[in-house]
């Protein structure tokens, strides 16, 4: 098997999930992750696994400016500043959204660009030099990235379960 | 040893949490991790903290896990692969290789209906009804496409090829439908409708390759204000030639109509070139190249007639009037380049935005 079908193999379901996680989109996420690969397949670069996240990150980012622009304008035809524009995206796209789900998306939401994006790509399978290679940080800085992404994640996540919890009750 | 000195030695022994976090990952070398595992199996603390930080880690991965998309069935690697390996031919059998990065401004199409540059079969009346001396036989007198020299069939004085009466063109084929205007991001693209009386259907064509774009600047009001083209030469294809070298851009295959210099600007930047060239169609296309303010300028300038080099010619007028005069007539096509490109790139260009069309 030719190197890059055996990279395709092992790494399309990771690449989907995550562009999935940057753009929140399954189709979008699919379509992102097609050009991406039809991308490798005409470059094929030297290294092939590190390039594929990193053309998945420059897609979603360019995605995410789109989004924006969108977001604004569609903030200013509505005139509805009481809509969070973060929660107008996920609305719309996640339909089948479990609250764990919401409640974890949530909780990402809260972590930094760069612990986001050192998390998810540890997440994605990256190893710390892959990793270090695509975000400009230090081999040695990935692990104390990493360890601070995961505390926040999990201390995140807990503190809304702790509220919404609170909520529940003072409904009941 | 005191006992403050010693907790500090002992502190000093532990194995900080993003090491611990390195081991779990499995990031450190053998030597380091043989070191680590050393500690843990003499120091409880440690061993508390890793197994705290093994237990993070599942969970972060239990929870990131819960962000995924459904699960859908990824499509083959053949067929993708494929795709890549047809998007890559068409790219090459397209560009040349470098050419088209960071050249291409953008195309306008005036009066572009859904005619084929390399067939002639299309042409609407209406065009031959405007520009009758402009409109010969395209079955009988032109058939560029097939010509294997690219050389320019006409230089300067080129009226010659315009020669067939209107009669001669055949009628519209039925099926053609006017295609729909590109609307182009209205800041950028201004030209669309700089001819509103232009003939039928007014579509303008854009290419807008990454990284290129009109520039906003200007140049000096007076550079082009108030001329009717008279910074504007009239030269033979060769004159050109002589004076610009490979620079002057032609479309391959379609004869060279006239060549227009703008004057120089008093230093050595590249000047403005205009060259005319006739479609198979017939019709004219004028490939506009130079610095992108210049063409931005040159192409801003049409909005107002009276100060225009480019005046819009009526029904029956010449082409040119004069040297120095610069006329775009109804149904003429503009394509505006920022940089030289080979005659074969601009070639493929106009094919595929008349295939875009479609």
């Amino acid at each position: 098997m030719d190197e890059l079908e055996k990279l395709y193999q092992t790494t399309y379901g990771a690449v989907v999930r995550f562009l999935y996680r940057k753009v929140w989109d399954a189709d979008r996420a699919e379509d992102l992750a097609q050009e991406v690969f039809m991308r490798l397949f005409q470059h094929r670069p030297e290294k092939p696994r590190a390039w594929v996240f990193a053309v998945a990150a420059n897609l979603a980012r360019d995605e995410a400016r789109a989004a924006i622009r969108r977001r604004k304008h569609l903030t200013l035809m509505t005139n509805d500043p009481g809509q969070a524009p973060s929660r107008i995206a996920a609305a719309d796209e996640i339909v089948e959204h479990d609250e764990q789900m919401a409640a974890v998306q949530d909780a990402l939401g809260t972590l930094t660009r760069r612990d986001q994006e050192v998390l998810l790509l540890w997440d994605a399978g990256l190893s710390y030099p892959e990793i270090a290679q695509q975000t400009g940080l230090a081999v040695g800085a990935v692990g104390t990235t990493l360890a601070r992404a995961r505390r926040r994640l999990v201390d995140a996540y807990d503190r809304q379960h702790a509220d919404d919890s609170r909520d529940h009750a003072a409904h009941s | 040893m005191t006992v403050n000195m010693r907790m500090i030695h002992e502190t000093m022994r532990h194995i900080p949490e993003d090491e611990l976090h390195a081991y779990l990952d499995q990031a450190l070398s053998r030597s380091q991790c043989v070191e680590i595992e050393s500690h843990l199996a003499s120091c409880i603390g440690c061993r508390r903290e890793r197994d705290s930080i093994a237990a993070l880690r599942d969970r972060t991965t239990a929870l990131l896990a819960t962000l995924a998309p459904p699960r859908r069935i990824a499509p083959s690697y053949e067929l993708v692969s494929e795709r890549a390996a047809a998007r890559s031919a068409r790219i090459a059998g397209r560009w040349r290789a470098g050419a088209w990065a960071a050249s291409v401004l953008l195309a306008v199409g005036l009066g572009w209906g859904a005619r084929s540059v390399g067939s002639a079969d299309v042409i609407t009346p209406e065009i031959a009804a405007e520009a009758p001396s402009a409109s010969p036989a395209p079955a009988a007198t032109t058939d560029s496409a097939s010509a294997p020299a690219p050389q320019p069939a006409v230089s300067g004085e080129a009226l010659a090829v315009r020669a067939a009466p209107a009669s001669e063109v055949r009628p519209r084929r039925a099926d053609v439908t006017p295609p729909p205007a590109v609307t182009p991001p209205a800041a950028r693209f201004q030209v669309a409708d700089r001819f509103p009386d232009a003939a039928e259907p007014t579509a303008p064509i854009l290419a807008e390759p990454a990284g290129t774009m009109l520039s906003s600047g200007r140049l000096p009001s007076e550079s082009f204000s108030g001329s009717t083209g008279a910074l504007f030469r009239t030269v033979s294809w060769d004159r050109a030639r002589v004076e610009r070298g490979e620079s002057v851009p032609r479309i391959e295959g379609l004869p060279v109509m006239e060549v227009q210099l703008a004057g120089s600007r008093g230093d050595d930047s590249r000047p403005l070139m205009v060259v005319a060239q006739q479609l198979e169609s017939g019709q004219v296309i004028r490939t506009i190249e130079g610095p992108a303010t210049d063409v931005n300028q040159l192409l801003s300038s049409q909005r107002s007639d009276a100060s225009s080099p480019w005046p819009t010619m009526d029904e029956g007028d010449g082409i040119a009037g004069g040297d120095g005069a610069m006329a775009v007539r109804r149904g003429d096509r503009i394509l505006a380049i920022t940089a030289p490109l080979p005659s074969d790139s601009l070639r493929a260009m106009i094919r595929r935005l008349n295939a875009s069309e479609r």
